[in-house]
């Protein structure tokens, strides 16, 4: 096991912790260290527990990905050769289109919510104006209003408008819940740039809207990457509204789709796991490469409630 | 021009420490003031007119059918409370705040616990690299779609090829195999065991990230004091989480409130209406019952129900912020 060569103490990195050294009660060093070599060794396995069990489900959807039916059923467990990426090819036809929709629903309401959330926060954050606080409780208190208790009028008013069953069916109510958590989000951080900083351009004549485009978005740079990324989460994550309102097997998102497609190949589980895997790589890309990003957008919600 | 002061609270508490350099702007008092102001309503009317027409007025619009016998496209005939009346009786409206409840009770409990015992290992790490390390594996699930995690459980829970029941028949425990979504009695227990052991999640990461804020000296402080790991923990790092957990408690309260594409996925409120929550029974309502008065006004009592939790909620942490943050260092007193 790989955490049995941890013996970088804190002290043997060099690390401050001068009490401990200065201390005069200070035990021997020797034994400190092999102490806590022994604690990191508990500790790394009792991590290394859990994230395994953690992990399993998912670890096992990979191995089983690569399984024939006939390696299903004769070895559960172990991995069996020789592996079927064939799995993978059969299984992108039918869940590309569902990440091709779930893209464009996503790249839409990222758009529209970084531009009309950096707007509107840059307005209600930087300028004084009759009504700016009126304004701004108006779209903070949707915050406190979850998308699924607006489900049922929602759906009727939609389809009053005879959008069911449209792009913009998927992408309205997108793009107002992420908005609103944008807005939020944004105001925070664009009074928080110094003012100076906007009277320097405002004495060189710079207009209101040269503020915003070269100071306040450029500046902005890392909350406009965490609304991005939490649009795509949030189109990965919307199960209801998808599912009530689309009927069109191309129209499908991620969710959905998945579901149906779960429903087509009920008991062929290597292809079926090799779809949930294709299905579920954006997200993983996103996580892996922007994990900052990510792991921000997932506690935007609380940090906009706290 | 109105001078507002910058620094105090405009209906939502700041999370962040607002600076003093925050003043209006100068260009606003500018001469071109007039045609500027009517210039920045221009701007902010997009987002209004979208949150106007595609929140406020469904909500609203749910708000008053809820009052009527609504059927959408046709006539709504005014019934009064007549609604509210038949969700008080509605023994299934009933039943799902029950099950949601029990989904609640551990909400607050194990899958708290789970996740602060591995933040406690984990802080306990010497090397940062291997926290690091640890703390990317444990919340990799978190990464996968949340339809990808019910439907990959639904499979480790199925009765004949699911990998629970498998391993039950390795280990020798196979008279222990179940149906598990497929038994009243065990449904809803399976339902709230999935992602066990609940590690990837919010929880997970707001106790990792408090306690390793609390500064290294505060723990060194303690062990000269001769406070052993549970008494820190009991001492130190509870309390200082304690705001944390305060925030979690009601986000789980909003998060069981919400709960049902799990369940509309798993067993779709079965078998025997043994996994029904809230948000299935108003969905029932409206799209198999047809009853969209009786759905609205389901609808509106969860939204109202939210609203006041998050207002709760809310209140309670900016109260919680006028008083003076604990000074960190003053902590170990405690101890004494």
């Amino acid at each position: 096991m790989a955490v049995t060569d941890l013996t970088t103490t804190r002290e043997a990195r060099g690390s401050a912790v001068p009490h401990r050294r200065t201390g005069a009660v200070s035990k021997p060093r020797v034994r400190l260290s092999k102490r806590t070599r022994r604690t990191d060794r508990i500790a790394g396995t009792i991590l290394a527990v859990f994230a395994f069990i953690g992990l399993f489900p998912y670890l096992y959807m990979l191995e089983t990905s690569l399984k024939s039916n006939r390696q299903f059923n004769a070895s559960y467990w172990a991995p069996s050769f020789p592996l079927h990426f064939h799995n993978y090819v059969s299984a992108w036809g039918d869940v590309a289109p569902y990440i091709l929709t779930s893209l464009i629903v996503a790249a839409v309401t990222m758009v529209g919510c970084v531009f009309l959330g950096s707007v509107t926060a840059f307005v209600l954050g930087r300028f004084e104006f009759p009504g700016r606080r009126i304004f701004f409780g108006f779209i903070a208190v949707l915050l406190m209003v979850p998308g699924i208790a607006s489900i049922i009028p929602l759906f009727t008013f939609m389809h009053s408008l005879n959008l069911l069953n449209t792009y913009p069916d998927l992408i309205i109510p997108q793009l107002a819940a992420q908005t609103v958590l944008a807005v939020v989000l944004m105001k925070t951080f664009v009074e928080q740039i110094p003012q100076t900083l906007f009277d320097a351009a405002a004495v060189d004549g710079a207009s209101s809207a040269r503020l915003y485009w070269n100071i306040m978005l450029p500046l902005a740079r890392p909350i406009i990457g965490t609304v991005a990324v939490l649009s795509v989460i949030a189109v990965w994550s919307e199960y209801f509204w998808p599912e009530l309102t689309i009927t069109t097997n191309s129209l499908r998102t991620v969710p959905v789709g998945l579901q149906f497609f779960q429903g087509e190949l009920t008991t062929s589980y290597g292809p079926l796991f090799a779809g949930y895997l294709i299905a579920s790589a954006p997200l993983l890309i996103l996580f892996v490469f922007l994990s900052r990003y990510f792991l921000a957008g997932i506690q935007g919600g609380l940090v906009a409630e706290q | 021009m109105a001078t507002t002061n910058p620094t105090e609270s405009l209906g939502v508490p700041e999370p962040l420490p607002r600076g003093q350099n925050v003043t209006r702007s100068s260009v606003s008092r500018s001469p071109r003031s007039r045609r500027l102001t009517l210039a920045l309503y221009l701007a902010i009317l997009p987002t209004l007119v979208l949150l106007g027409l595609f929140t406020y007025y469904p909500d609203i619009n749910g708000l008053v059918h809820s009052l009527t016998n609504w059927e959408p496209g046709f006539g709504s005939p005014w019934v009064g409370l007549a609604n509210y009346q038949t969700m008080i009786h509605d023994t299934l409206w009933i039943e799902s705040f029950q099950h949601v409840g029990e989904f609640f009770i551990f909400a607050v409990t194990l899958m708290w616990i789970f996740p602060l015992f591995l933040a406690e290992v984990l802080i306990t790490l010497s090397s940062a690299r291997w926290r690091f390390v640890f703390r990317s594996l444990l919340i990799v699930p978190l990464a996968f779609p949340g339809v990808v995690q019910v439907l990959i459980w639904e499979f480790l829970y199925d009765p004949n090829s699911g990998a629970i029941n498998h391993f039950l028949h390795v280990i020798g425990l196979g008279g222990l195999a179940q149906n598990w979504l497929g038994n009243p009695h065990l449904a809803l227990l399976s339902l709230i065991f999935i992602n066990f052991p609940w590690v990837a999640g919010l929880p997970f990461l707001i106790f990792a990230a408090g306690l390793q804020n609390i500064p290294k000296e505060v723990f060194d402080a303690a062990l000269i004091d001769g406070a052993g790991r549970w008494r820190r923990f009991r001492s130190i790092d509870l309390p200082m989480l304690l705001r944390q957990i305060r925030l979690l408690f009601f986000l789980a309260v909003i998060q069981v409130l919400q709960y049902g594409y799990a369940a509309f996925i798993a067993t779709n409120g079965g078998p025997n209406n043994a996994t029904t929550v809230p948000v299935l029974r108003m969905l029932n309502v409206a799209f198999d019952a047809d009853e969209w008065g009786y759905a609205a006004a389901l609808s509106t009592v969860l939204l109202l129900v939210m609203v006041v939790v998050s207002g709760l909620a809310l209140l309670l942490s900016r109260g919680r912020k006028d008083k003076s943050a604990p000074d960190p260092s003053s902590r170990p007193a405690a101890l004494a």
